[in-house]
């Protein structure tokens, strides 16, 4: 009776999961079939003809430095700034976990960067840091600064703060909200044990908020890898190829060079990258507890 | 009973109304769609399509709808959609310098009258002999100047020299004729006009250099090469790794490692350089025609724009037209060639120009110089000085993959040495 019981359930599961299921299929399984399927032909816009090439992409991308430097710096890239913004988010977390006056006020600004698309955040960057016209650079050189902003020896720093203006606000709000979370009893429990401010957060809080806190640097770090709009905006990967990320270099191989086959091997490539992380993502979620085994 | 007979003949009679309605009329109009970017372009091809759409289109049985891409991407997603044998639209947006690319999925046109277009925008679109696309705007550059700062060059002639012994090593004596100019000329003029060497120049910069890595700047670097004699390739073979060559991009290292144009210029394109040149922080540079209009009647250049052919001793200045073809897969082809051979009229374009569009017809242009002054220069140097590199199917990609490896030159991180043989390579791998 029970394993019937069991059976039904299972079928209902799979007929009403069915339409989402299908919906994956169609978004995420087809697109990734005909990326492989590309990735193995020679599949260039200026060539009439497509046909089977085997792995010779792959062999060529691999042999290709450029490809290699974009990899590597998306990376450093990522990381630094994932780095930072994961610190940043969570200490501005800590500051809005109290009462103060102008919260309300300073919370809703603080998320105005994740309202905006990047595209146009990098737009607008390009606007109000220009030297010759933007509000920033003359504010600077009123108060004396003079610091070009874009200048190839600043360009790093410069795109690795805007990402950071951009995409704390991202980190911020889910450190807040895991900290919401946190049971008042744990914080009267350390009182009472005589626990400075410094021992409740490196012993109680950031222990318990580990794995939040681990799934915010994951959801950055993929996202920081896959930048592409921004960087592309503000300095089209250069001077030559200093700032390409992987991203650009795809979009660059398939829409600036036509050569369809070599992007969707780098984008198969970009995802064999990103794929490591996947189960340290899910183990976060720890999918094995809790609810019906 | 008769009550029945007369609803009987309303739901007749209104049956009837609605299957007119949905009936497709047998002369109704052939849509045909075409794509152009956003900007002047756009706007003002709308006002000719619409002009069409009222009068000759209803002859012709076709309804022209355009559709608007973004500026920035434009080509991308035709690029998809040519590589899919799409249908989807009828004319595609190209240019001179993706004609190339764009050539296996377009029909050749026909009964295009040549002479009615200035030279080279109209021959930039041919591909093995055929008419591959219709011109519409001509792009050329020209070297912009302050008119006021020039004139002040001959009244302090040893400061110039002193100045382009120190920065050039070459004693030089002002030229105040920028039509006349040498890249030593230039140089040494942006140098006079760099507060870092003449701390009395109204300007903190001599140049604007647009020096990002990106493929229209390329286009701007190459009047330079020409300018000193040189281009991408000498007997089919790829030319930059020469004497001349290395030279031409030395020019632009200079003024970048000298400090004439600003250490940002490594990231600066049209509107960054337009910016310098309006806001008075640089006196010169070689920019687009289409700047004009906005730098003669803005800051810091207003009523004082001077411009010149690009510098050189066999001036050249790249020249290009933006222009549409007929999608070889377009179910709508005779349409769309009604649409097309519209297109090809002087009255069609003198209403293109009217609403902004600059024509590759000189006989539009010259009669419209009393509004634009800079359009009696693109007649002359599109015919004189004008350019293009024809180096096949993969030109636009030469373009981008020069751009990657010459702007580390150009903004100084790497010498021309370093750059030269790469750039040679580059163009080898692309060649057909």
């Amino acid at each position: 009776m029970s394993a019937a019981f069991n059976r039904q359930r299972n079928s209902a599961g799979w007929i009403l999961a069915s339409p989402l299921l299908l919906l994956l299929a169609g978004l995420l399984i087809w697109p990734l079939y005909i990326g492989i399927k590309t990735s193995l032909t020679h599949d260039i816009l200026s060539d009439f003809s497509t046909y089977g090439v085997g792995l010779n992409n792959y062999k060529h991308l691999i042999a290709q430095p450029n490809f290699w430097h974009s990899i590597r710096f998306t990376l450093i890239y990522a990381l630094i700034a994932t780095t930072l913004e994961v610190i940043l988010g969570f200490a501005l977390a800590l500051l809005f976990d109290r009462i103060f006056p102008g919260k309300r006020f300073l919370f809703s600004l603080m998320l105005v960067p994740i309202m905006i698309a990047p595209s146009l955040m990098a737009v607008m960057f390009r606007l109000i840091l220009n030297e010759n016209i933007g509000i920033v650079p003359g504010f600077l050189r009123k108060i004396g600064i003079h610091f070009s902003i874009f200048d190839q020896h600043n360009i790093f720093t410069s795109l690795i703060v805007l990402d950071v203006l951009e995409f704390t606000a991202f980190t911020f709000l889910l450190s807040y909200s895991a900290l919401q979370n946190m049971q008042e009893e744990i914080y009267e429990a350390a009182a009472i044990d005589g626990a400075s401010k410094k021992q409740v957060l490196f012993q109680v809080t950031l222990p318990i908020l580990r794995p939040a806190i681990a799934i915010i640097a994951l959801l950055r770090i993929l996202d920081s890898i896959r930048t592409f709009d921004s960087i592309f905006i503000l300095t089209g990967g250069g001077p030559g190829t200093t700032t390409q990320t992987v991203g650009i270099y795809i979009y660059k191989t398939a829409f600036i060079y036509g050569d369809f086959g070599l992007a969707a091997s780098a984008a198969v490539v970009l995802v064999l990258i990103l794929a490591p992380f996947m189960p340290s993502i899910i183990k976060q979620f720890n999918l094995n507890q809790g609810g019906r085994r | 009973m008769r009550l029945k007979k007369s609803s009987i003949a309303v739901v007749s009679a209104l049956s009837l109304a609605f299957g007119l309605a949905v009936m497709p009329a047998s002369n109704a109009a052939t849509t045909v769609k075409m794509v152009l970017w956003p900007g002047p372009e756009g706007d003002a091809m709308q006002k000719v399509v619409n002009a069409y759409n009222a009068a000759q289109g209803k002859k012709d049985g076709v309804t022209v709808k355009m559709i608007l891409l973004s500026r920035d991407n434009t080509f991308a997603k035709e690029a998809t959609l040519m590589k899919a044998k799409s249908s989807e639209y009828d004319i595609y947006f190209t240019a001179s310098y993706l004609v190339g690319q764009h050539a296996p999925y377009l029909s050749p046109l026909s009964g295009v009258n040549d002479s009615l277009y200035l030279a080279a925008p109209v021959n930039s679109l041919k591909v093995a002999g055929k008419q591959m696309a219709l011109p519409l705007d001509t792009s050329l550059h020209f070297m912009y100047y302050r008119k006021d700062l020039i004139a002040t060059l001959s009244a302090n002639a040893a400061k110039y020299s002193s100045i382009a012994q120190t920065v050039l090593g070459k004693n030089l004596k002002p030229n105040t004729n920028p039509a006349t100019w040498t890249w030593d000329d230039a140089l040494a003029t942006a140098a006079y006009f760099t507060q870092k060497y003449n701390p009395d120049s109204p300007t903190k910069y001599g140049y604007a250099l647009p020096a990002k890595n990106l493929l229209y700047n390329t286009m701007i670097w190459n009047d330079v090469l020409w300018g000193l004699g040189g281009n991408w390739l000498k007997n089919g073979k790829p030319n930059l790794n020469t004497p001349t060559g290395k030279a031409a991009i030395d020019v632009y290292n200079t003024i970048y490692s000298k400090g004439l144009t600003s250490p940002e210029s490594s990231q600066w394109e049209y509107p960054e350089t337009n910016s310098a040149l309006e806001s008075g922080n640089a006196a010169m540079g070689l920019q687009w025609n289409a700047a004009y209009s906005e730098l003669n009647t803005t800051g810091s250049m207003k009523d004082q724009t001077g411009i010149a052919a690009p510098p050189g001793t066999g001036q050249r200045t790249h020249v290009h037209a933006l222009a549409v073809g007929l999608n070889k897969y377009s179910k709508n082809q005779q349409a769309a060639a009604k649409w097309m051979s519209y297109l090809a009229t002087v009255p069609a374009m003198k209403a293109y120009a009217a609403a902004g569009g600059v024509p590759s017809m000189p006989s539009i242009l010259t009669g419209m110089v009393a509004k634009n002054a800079s359009f009696a220069n693109i007649i002359e140097y599109a015919g004189k000085y004008g350019y293009s590199e024809s180096a096949g199917p993969r030109e636009f990609d030469i373009y981008a993959s020069l751009a990657e490896v010459l702007s580390p030159a150009w903004s100084g991180q790497k010498s021309s040495a370093d750059v030269a043989a790469d750039a040679d390579a580059a163009i080898q791998k692309l060649l057909p």
